[in-house]
């Protein structure tokens, strides 16, 4: 247990760490005041938040980013070209998608992908149900939900269990 | 001209569009929800686009990984402040826009 726990923190560490590095162009000058820095940043991180294990699957982040990339490219074009249309191509709707996927890092990770596809916007989070908000009732998105719920559940390795409805 | 810097500019224009589609989207659409689409997402794209741009003019790796960085923490900040926006729009009672009133 305590080990798990030092292992949390050193992982924070070592993140706020490589942050500091990249952000001060990676000068020696700066470690005086990054010493002081870093070790802030990680306490306010863990009043924010306390350390729950979570870990990545290697071959699943390779394949999570070109599929991501790919959606947040289509996302934008496809809210662009609404922009620029008369009269506004909008059909708006709330879907209820009840979640799989277990509370933690996995799940965050899901709303705020959501928030970045194409036509969907995590708009509420009630116990295990999650309210998303659509552009476009006929792309309702509920399979294409489930779908990316499966590829976050493979990103970080969870084993997902569908309730039937 | 540098090809680099002709990808740049190519990086640059395409970038343009989304920005201003973002803005057009914030003032046309008809209520908080809409316009948190447009912000978050046109916005992302279009910076990711700039990122891609200047990237090409970077002299070291690690600027490069630094603007890379830039994006990812908007693009987290971003989804979050709009997750956090129309959460509290809903549970205040705000009703989404429906046009087939």
């Amino acid at each position: 247990m305590f080990a798990s726990l030092w292992y949390l923190l050193g992982r924070r560490l070592v993140g706020f760490s490589l942050l500091w590095w990249l952000l001060t162009n990676g000068s020696i000058d700066s470690w005086p005041a990054g010493l002081i820095m870093v070790p802030l940043a990680v306490l306010l991180s863990l009043t924010l938040r306390p350390p729950v294990p979570w870990r990545i699957s290697l071959p699943a982040a390779l394949a999570f980013i070109p599929f991501f990339l790919q959606q947040s490219i289509r996302g934008g074009i496809d809210v662009a070209g609404r922009a620029f249309s008369t009269p506004l191509p909008l059909d708006p709707a709330l879907l209820e998608h009840p979640l799989s996927l277990p509370r933690g890092t996995a799940r965050i990770f899901l709303l705020n992908t959501i928030s970045l596809l194409p036509g969907t916007l995590s708009a509420d989070l009630v116990e295990d149900r999650l309210v998303v908000h659509c552009l476009d009732t006929d792309a309702l998105a509920a399979d294409d939900l489930r779908r990316l719920e499966d590829r976050v559940a493979a990103l970080f390795m969870l084993p997902i269990h569908r309730r039937r409805q | 001209m540098d090809p680099r810097d002709i990808l740049s500019i190519v990086f640059l224009l395409a970038a343009a569009p989304f920005f201003l589609a973002g803005t057009i989207g914030l003032l046309r659409f008809p209520d908080v929800f809409c316009r948190l689409h447009a912000l978050t997402k046109a916005d992302n794209l279009g910076l990711g686009l700039i990122v891609i741009a200047l990237a090409l003019q970077a002299d070291t790796w690690l600027q490069s990984a630094r603007l890379l960085l830039i994006w990812l923490l908007v693009m987290l900040s971003g989804a979050t402040v709009a997750h956090l926006i129309a959460r509290t729009a809903l549970r205040a009672g705000r009703k989404p826009w429906s046009g087939r009133s």
